[in-house]
């Protein structure tokens, strides 16, 4: 009887495992919401590259006293900024460098995340105790107030550096994710094997364990880009994300913060704004998405 | 119990002396130091030299360590070198503006949390709860700077029903009614803006809660006692499910200081959050580390009190 | 000569709790436990959940850390921190009970099945392939399921696969940690019966851990049953299942059901019997604490564990 359940249970999380990727594709295009979600990020990540491409960034950032706070116009789709600058080019400029810097921090976030979550969880005992600690003391740590005294104190700031500072302290998050995830994985009679079959710790946890949690880590990356998009625009409506020369979605939602722009010149900052709630909310309804694919219980139909 | 509670604050404390070392190594890595302040450029280095023995700065780091953490507990913060006035002096009457503005953003997060919760809980899968689901995941993907914005535009500036800045109308003697009365409606709309943001999760996982404990076997037999739906829920459901959310606050202290410092920028409130913007912009950063230090242990604190409410409140939380 | 001797093992958990995770006390999973394998037979553990014979066979092969004792295996103490793992690596192998984990679900079985070859051997890609195709012939699966991943296998074909690996760098001695009890029971005795066969082919020796004395019975040359941590009784087959001492094996013999229903009765009787005597004598065989004493020789392969002044009755 218990041996039935066991064994029809492992039968379902191996089937599972094993096809992971591909539900992950089938419940992603199942699901409307995500489906029309993900074609409209790829519709607007390839729109914002392509026209970038094309468009002179310097020729956007120049300013131009003689065309200041212009309403939207046919020269100017979207208006014009207090320096005269095309509202519209910054727009696609600021979603070109929002996106940028998401994907960015939340791919090496995810890369220390992982190793630390995957060696947290897989070696345990006293070395998973003395991590956590590390991981309990940066994760109570206000994130926002640490990242805008680096990069105040940082002597010369750029977008590399910005990226490094953020990740710093945004790996908390899947680390402890994926550590829970390899405690459960390196108990299963595989990591047993391997070990008596002298395949070394470095092999195992990263040949081994981590395709097992692949579509975890999938999932938490998606969700984690939602985030970072977020927390980099209010960064930079701070005044504390990218440097003055290279816009993004935050920057042109800080002009927001002179009353005449917010009560009065809207066409600078609603589209920012829409942007990012569009951006955000997309890509969270595709990690929400494939989060439901992960866990069998929730699937949809 | 207790072992775990003082098991907690074993951890607790390393965790405060690595904070203070940290923004310590922080203060030693930015320009300027206690002197930059205070002396007139012109003076000859030699003085300046001597000052600085004098001040303890040529010490080395460790000493110089000890040094600021024995000024820190006796509030001692130096001085701040653009309002030439001892740090304590300028945080003192910061901290009292972001204290009230965090307990009406706490109390607004409560109110609007637990019917919230409770309805969708209870109503589960109806059209009700589906508009709540709606609200929650429009508030999860949501920049509070953004909302904030919006309600500011909406409410302060197209409708004017709420003041747009400031923490208190000019002019108004402290003390009288007016003062009060003024001082609330200026709290509003900063702290409301924190609250329905950061609600979400509370009411999703009292749902959450809810739903589960409504299938549990003790709740059926109640009502297979014949005990009234409300007083099933009131009695039985809710004593289970609020008391861990009670204990949430703690937790909720670090996103509360976040948000402070997006809203106080916003609504140009004068507390900590816009001190802090402020000093780091002016490059004073003998504030900048006492506001850091202050939150910080703040957020530090708070956990440790939300982890040891939980584990009076709910044992399987006790870890190891 | 023996290939495997254990002098009294012992394995013990630590217990952790108080403030500072201080050592409060231990768990004695295995308890001084000896035993020697001679070349090409096969040894059983046997016992009930929890009495420690899987740890043994996962502290002989480095899964579990061993508290105290000697594990000579192929006359090299590996125990000592300075014997040469590798080599032990390769001649000691494991098949496990679980199928379906022990398999990991996103490598094909050309992957699963190379895995130890290409720690210890370096093969060049068709060399691998050979030998793997090798190996999958020898268990009885055709070549072409090496593109496959474990689910499309059944239960028993899996378990094969795991032996596939465990001989691929032809070990001496392989410890089957209940290598059936997760299968069907039409497949057990065609899995057990290949298990023979390969070992004759290679001249195999198992260490055989179960908890079924119906497949011990036919499997094993000797067995020991295991309680609490400790050894209660050691010997020969006919020792054990003919000339049973201690009030445990007879219980666990007693237990196993026979096929034929004209003995029912006659089970029943010995079943009473034995009953009896774990009632009335039941200080006889453990000790205060409910655990089996020291083990004293009855002939020169059957030990069982007694107290010392006990006088054997019947």
């Amino acid at each position: 009887m218990e041996l039935d359940k066991k064994e029809t249970q492992s039968q379902q999380n191996m089937e599972h495992n094993s096809t992971g990727l591909r539900i992950l594709w089938t419940e992603l295009v199942r699901d409307k919401l995500a489906l029309v979600s993900l074609i409209m990020l790829i519709v607007i990540v390839v729109f914002v590259y392509g026209i970038s491409f094309v468009m002179d960034q310097d020729e956007i950032v120049k300013v131009d006293l003689f065309s200041i706070h212009e309403p939207p116009s046919k020269e100017f789709i979207l208006g014009t900024d207090y320096g005269g600058r095309d509202v519209f080019g910054q727009l696609i400029i600021g979603t070109r460098n929002s996106l940028s810097i998401g994907f960015i921090v939340t791919f090496l976030s995810g890369v220390i995340g992982v190793i630390f979550g995957l060696v947290a969880g897989y070696f345990g005992g006293h070395i998973d105790n003395i991590l956590m600690r590390v991981l309990d003391f940066f994760q109570v740590l206000p994130f926002i107030m640490l990242v805008i005294v680096f990069v105040s104190i940082v002597p010369n700031y750029t977008i590399v550096a910005f990226s490094l500072i953020f990740t710093a302290f945004s790996w908390m998050g899947i680390a402890r994710l994926i550590r829970s995830k390899a405690l459960q994985e390196k108990e299963l009679d595989y990591v047993q094997a391997s070990k008596t079959l002298g395949t070394s710790h470095f092999k195992i946890i990263f040949r081994e364990v981590m395709p097992n949690i692949s579509s975890l880590i999938i999932v938490t990356m998606t969700l984690n880009l939602a985030s970072n998009i977020g927390l980099e625009s209010g960064l930079s409506f701070l005044g504390f994300g990218f440097p003055e020369s290279t816009p993004s979605l935050g920057t042109l939602l800080s002009y927001a913060t002179n009353p005449q722009t917010l009560e009065n010149r809207w066409w600078i900052w609603v589209p920012a704004a829409v942007m990012i709630l569009v951006l955000m909310l997309a890509v969270r309804n595709v990690g929400e998405a494939l989060r439901r694919a992960t866990d069998a219980r929730q699937r949809k139909g | 119990m207790w072992k775990f509670i003082v098991r907690r604050l074993v951890i607790t404390f390393p965790q405060l002396i690595l904070l203070s070392v940290l923004i310590f190594l922080l203060a030693q890595a930015m320009p300027g130091d206690a002197l930059t302040g205070l002396v007139d450029p012109n003076i000859d280095p030699e003085t300046i030299e001597e000052q600085r023995e004098k001040l303890g700065l040529n010490k080395p780091w460790y000493e110089k360590y000890i040094d600021w953490v024995g000024g820190v507990v006796q509030g001692d913060f130096g001085q701040s070198f653009r309002y030439k006035m001892p740090v304590t002096d300028l945080i003192e009457e910061r901290i009292v503006n972001t204290f009230w503005l965090s307990v009406t953003a706490l109390i607004f997060t409560y109110i609007i949390a637990v019917p919230l919760g409770m309805i969708s809980g209870r109503y589960n899968d109806t059209i009700l709860d589906s508009s709540i689901a709606g609200y929650t995941y429009i508030g999860f993907a949501t920049p509070l700077f953004i909302f904030a914005l919006v309600l500011l535009w909406i409410f302060g500036f197209h409708f004017q029903w709420f003041p747009t800045g400031g923490s208190v109308a000019p002019g108004l003697e402290p003390g009288t009614l007016e003062y009060v009365m003024s001082r609330i409606q200026h709290l509003i709309l900063p702290a409301l803006s924190i609250a329905i943001i950061q609600t979400v999760s509370t009411v999703q996982y009292l749902r959450s809660e809810i739903v589960d404990t409504k299938q549990k076997d003790f709740v059926i037999t109640a009502r297979a006692k014949g005990a009234s739906e409300s007083r099933v829920y009131n009695r039985h459901i809710l004593r289970n499910s609020l008391l861990p959310i009670a204990a949430f606050f703690g937790y909720e202290i670090t996103m509360l200081i976040t948000g402070t410092i997006f809203v106080e920028q916003i609504f140009s409130f004068p507390g900590m959050g816009q001190l802090f913007i402020e000093s780091v912009l002016q490059r004073d950063f003998s504030v900048v580390n006492a506001v850091v230090l202050l939150f910080g242990a703040a957020a530090i604190l708070g956990a440790l009190l939300s982890d040891i409410i939980l584990s009076m409140v709910d044992p399987r939380i006790r870890i190891k | 000569m023996s290939i495997l001797e254990v002098t009294n093992l012992k394995i013990h958990f630590p217990i952790k709790t108080g403030l500072f995770n201080r050592t409060v006390n231990h768990i004695k999973a295995v308890d001084g436990v000896s035993f020697q394998i001679e070349q090409g037979k096969t040894y059983g553990l046997v016992g009930e959940s929890g009495s420690g014979k899987s740890t043994i066979g996962r502290g002989v092969i480095g899964l579990e850390k061993i508290t105290s004792g000697k594990v000579i295996f192929n006359g090299v103490d590996i125990t000592s921190k300075n014997s040469n793992r590798k080599e032990i690596r390769k001649n000691l192998q494991m098949i496990f009970q679980d199928p379906y984990s022990s398999l990991n679900p996103r490598k094909r079985i050309l992957d699963i099945i190379a895995e130890p070859l290409r720690n210890f051997e370096k093969l060049t890609k068709k060399e691998e392939i050979k030998r793997v195709e090798e190996l999958l012939e020898l268990v009885g699966l055709s070549k072409e399921n090496m593109m496959k991943y474990p689910h499309q296998f059944s239960g028993g074909q899996r378990q094969r696969i795991g032996v596939a690996r465990a001989i691929a760098l032809k070990p001496k001695l392989i410890i089957a940690d209940e290598p059936v009890s997760a299968l069907d029971v039409s497949v057990q005795a065609q899995v057990l019966n290949f298990l023979q066969d390969i070992q004759k082919e290679l001249g195999l020796t198992y260490l055989f851990i179960s908890h079924d004395l119906g497949i011990v019975k036919h499997f094993c040359d000797e067995i020991s049953i295991m309680y609490k941590g400790r050894y209660v009784e050691q010997g020969t087959i006919e020792e054990i299942f003919n000339n049973p001492q201690h009030i445990y094996t007879k219980r666990l013999i007693s237990a196993i059901p026979d096929m034929n229903p004209s003995n029912r009765d006659k089970q029943f009787r010995l079943r009473k019997k034995v009953q009896q005597e774990f009632d009335q004598r039941y200080h006889d065989y453990f000790d205060s604490e409910g655990l089996a004493y020291g083990l004293k020789s009855v002939s020169e392969t059957h030990l069982v564990a007694l107290q010392e002044d006990v006088e054997k009755v019947w």
